[in-house]
């Protein structure tokens, strides 16, 4: 058991930081990937590449509920929803189909890139974080669903209500429709009738 | 009983293929984890000690690696056989020794047949589709095994705090697979499968977790393992019956029957956590909540929590049930491959190994969620008859007898009885939860895809947010009355 505790610490100290890069390179590469690929639902499966190696850099930072999190919500179900979202608006387009943007576009797209790369870069800098020498505890999601619904209970909650709201707005987006006129009590034949069916609504 | 018969037959089938299953599981596992580490250890060298350290360490996924392909093979033809039964008819019998070998025959058919990707596929993809759909739940079930081998030694390693909620995040990712291999077939059944498949599993999986999740608020733990350990003592600990109404039952019922101190002792040790300890002075009274000096109104509070709590459990495992046949996409939400209308679905254009991984993956799917409920739900490895019952049945003098029987197996290290009897108790229970997966598929017919969105959106969520909350007040009644 002693040789496999050295084991254990040989391999803290140099495969961290070698993980650390491999899983770095392959997130920038599949982010190439998802920006280089022509057909767009091979770029949105890619996508789901891309955030399923920052779940690996969260588990090497030993955040696992994090990193399970991002993979469960990020990499499955969001991602997953903006495929079908692309299947079901955007079959198959081939080369030919797609043209570069404008230069001006070009450049109006790379300013952008530009800044949002400065902001986040000069919010996620190395001094503006205090550094803990505390040894992380093993079981981490305890700590963290402590301080979630004690110290931080009240950020947790207005997450959760801007989450709620943009729920309520989207099915409020998604129910565009006409509000069924004063003397039809059910909604959905209302639908049948104004499509074809003449019959239907002759015989109401 | 005119397919008596029948259902003999079945059950030898089933008896001799758990032989073959578990008998090559725990032989291979005996052989990395045990033999070869003790032969090595008469070596006196740092190479032998780290290579004796890594065969331990891989005994885990080795044991999954020789478990799945046998597994799967088994439950097909226990599948097709059990369907046959029910249905009247005679089921696959000619292959081998009354059709012992049919599945065996399919796995080496389906190895030597041409891989096909079809025209204007992306190749790429279809080929990543089943190794999507397959992987993960190869590693998804990894914590399982620490909890249904009793945390035997060497399946610790793969226990994790995380536990529950790592399997539920392996589990959400086969979907990617499905969506994957539908898109990537160029063929628009395929693509409605997986769109179909997607939809579904995105919705179900809501009820799903959080079923789990009140079992977790309950057990107050997401570690399988912890889990296992809070329900053992007996079916009346079980989380299926609310934990027994947070283990209150038990010792209820114990009390009603021997009056010894020692067992209430042992019983007491087992309590579910402080506040439970201090009232098990009075156990029969401290289930139900009577403690002395309590005013009637308290009293009946805390009994309507522990029928609210254990009537809530019993939902949140039909839950469960619901929501892991969709997410396994079986009969009666097995729309994505809905043969009737879609051809087979997602998996239309694929043959060969390509659809033999995809074949392997569901069947190994179906182990995966029938030992999820049976570590959350039925105790894991835990014998079903209580301790103090067990007790007067002469449970202990049974055991000895077969420690006795099985010593000079023990001596070898080949047999641990805690893990023994963890696993035979889990095997028997985890197949009668695939047997009533079968049976339910021989049972009801398909869901049309707005039901199956209507049932899932606006009855199973709903349902499983009352019981959430439900749990959350019905926990805290049962315990705050039964500690004052």
């Amino acid at each position: 058991m002693e040789q496999f505790e050295m084991l254990k610490a040989l391999a803290e100290t140099n495969v961290e930081s070698f993980m650390f890069y491999i899983l770095a390179t392959i997130s920038i590469l599949l982010a190439y990937g998802v920006i280089l690929d022509r057909t767009i639902i091979r770029s949105g499966f890619i996508l789901i590449g891309v955030f399923g190696s920052i779940c690996g850099l969260f588990l090497l930072l030993q955040a696992q509920f994090l990193a399970l999190a991002q993979l469960m919500i990020y990499a499955v179900g969001i991602t997953l929803v903006v495929v079908i979202a692309l299947m079901l608006t955007n079959p198959r387009m081939e080369k030919s189909q797609l043209s570069t943007a404008a230069p001006a576009n070009q450049l109006g797209a790379f300013m952008v890139a530009v800044g949002l790369f400065m902001t986040i870069y000069l919010s996620v800098r190395p001094e503006n974080w205090t550094l803990s020498s505390e040894p992380l505890d093993m079981n981490n999601v305890q700590v963290l669903g402590r301080a979630l619904t004690t110290d931080y209970s009240l950020p947790f909650e207005f997450a959760s209500v801007l989450l709620l709201a943009a729920l309520i707005g989207a099915v409020m987006l998604a129910k565009a429709e006409k509000p069924p006129k004063p003397g039809e009590e059910d909604f959905e034949y209302s639908v049948v009738e104004d499509s074809a069916a003449e019959p239907v609504a002759s015989k109401r | 009983m005119r397919n008596g018969a029948e259902i003999l037959k079945l059950g030898t089938l089933t008896i001799t293929w758990w032989c073959i299953i578990f008998g090559a599981v725990w032989i291979a596992c005996y052989l990395v984890g045990v033999a070869i580490p003790m032969l090595l250890s008469s070596y006196d060298s740092d190479a032998a000690r780290i290579t004796a350290e890594t065969c331990r360490a891989l005994t885990p996924i080795l044991s999954v690696l020789v478990f799945i392909p046998i597994n799967a093979m088994f439950m097909v033809l226990f599948e097709r056989r059990g369907l046959a039964i029910f249905t009247v008819r005679l089921g696959p019998n000619r292959v081998g020794p009354d059709g012992y070998l049919q599945t065996a025959a399919d796995a080496v058919k389906l190895l030597f047949k041409e891989d096909i990707t079809p025209h204007g596929a992306d190749a790429f993809m279809f080929t990543l589709a089943p190794i999507v759909f397959f992987a993960p739940s190869i590693f998804g079930a990894m914590p399982l095994l620490a909890a249904v081998t009793n945390y035997h030694e060497l399946f610790q390693i793969v226990n994790l705090p995380t536990g529950i909620f790592f399997i539920l995040a392996a589990s959400s990712v086969p979907v990617v697979g499905i969506v994957m291999g539908g898109w990537a077939s160029n063929n628009k059944y395929s693509l409605v499968g997986g769109l179909r498949s997607a939809a579904q599993a995105i919705s179900y999986e809501i009820p799903l977790v959080l079923s789990l999740v009140t079992i977790c608020l309950l057990a107050g733990s997401l570690d399988v393992v912890e889990i296992m350990k809070q329900q053992a003592g007996g079916i009346l600990n079980w989380n299926i019956l609310g934990g027994g109404a947070l283990r209150g039952l038990d010792s209820a019922l114990a009390l009603k029957f021997s009056n010894s101190a020692p067992a209430l002792q042992e019983l007491s040790a087992k309590s579910f956590d402080q506040v439970l300890k201090t009232a098990y002075s009075d156990p029969a009274a401290a289930a139900l909540g009577l403690v002395a000096g309590q005013d009637s109104m308290a009293t009946i509070a805390s009994i309507i929590a522990v029928v609210v709590l254990m009537a809530c459990v019993l939902i949140a495992a039909g839950l469960y049930m619901t929501g892991a046949c969709a997410e396994i996409n079986r009969i009666p939400f097995d729309l994505p491959e809905a043969e009737s209308e879609l051809v087979s679905g997602y998996n239309t254009e694929y043959s060969g190994i390509k659809f033999a991984i995809f074949f392997l993956a569901e069947f190994t799917n179906l182990f995966v969620v029938a030992s999820i409920f049976v570590v959350m739900f039925l105790g894991g490895g835990d014998c079903p008859v209580p301790a103090w019952l067990g007790n007067m049945l002469g449970g202990p003098q049974m055991a000895s007898a077969i420690n006795q029987v099985l010593s000079p197996l023990i001596a070898i290290k080949f047999v641990d009885p805690p893990t023994l009897f963890a696993a035979i108790w889990v095997i028997l229970k985890v197949y009668g939860i695939v047997f009533f997966a079968v049976l339910v598929r021989g049972t009801l017919p398909r869901f049309r895809i707005d039901q199956l969105m209507d049932f899932g959106w606006k009855r199973l969520i709903p349902l499983s947010l009352i019981v959430f909350v439900l749990v959350v007040f019905a926990r805290e009644f049962v315990n705050v009355h039964v500690g004052s």
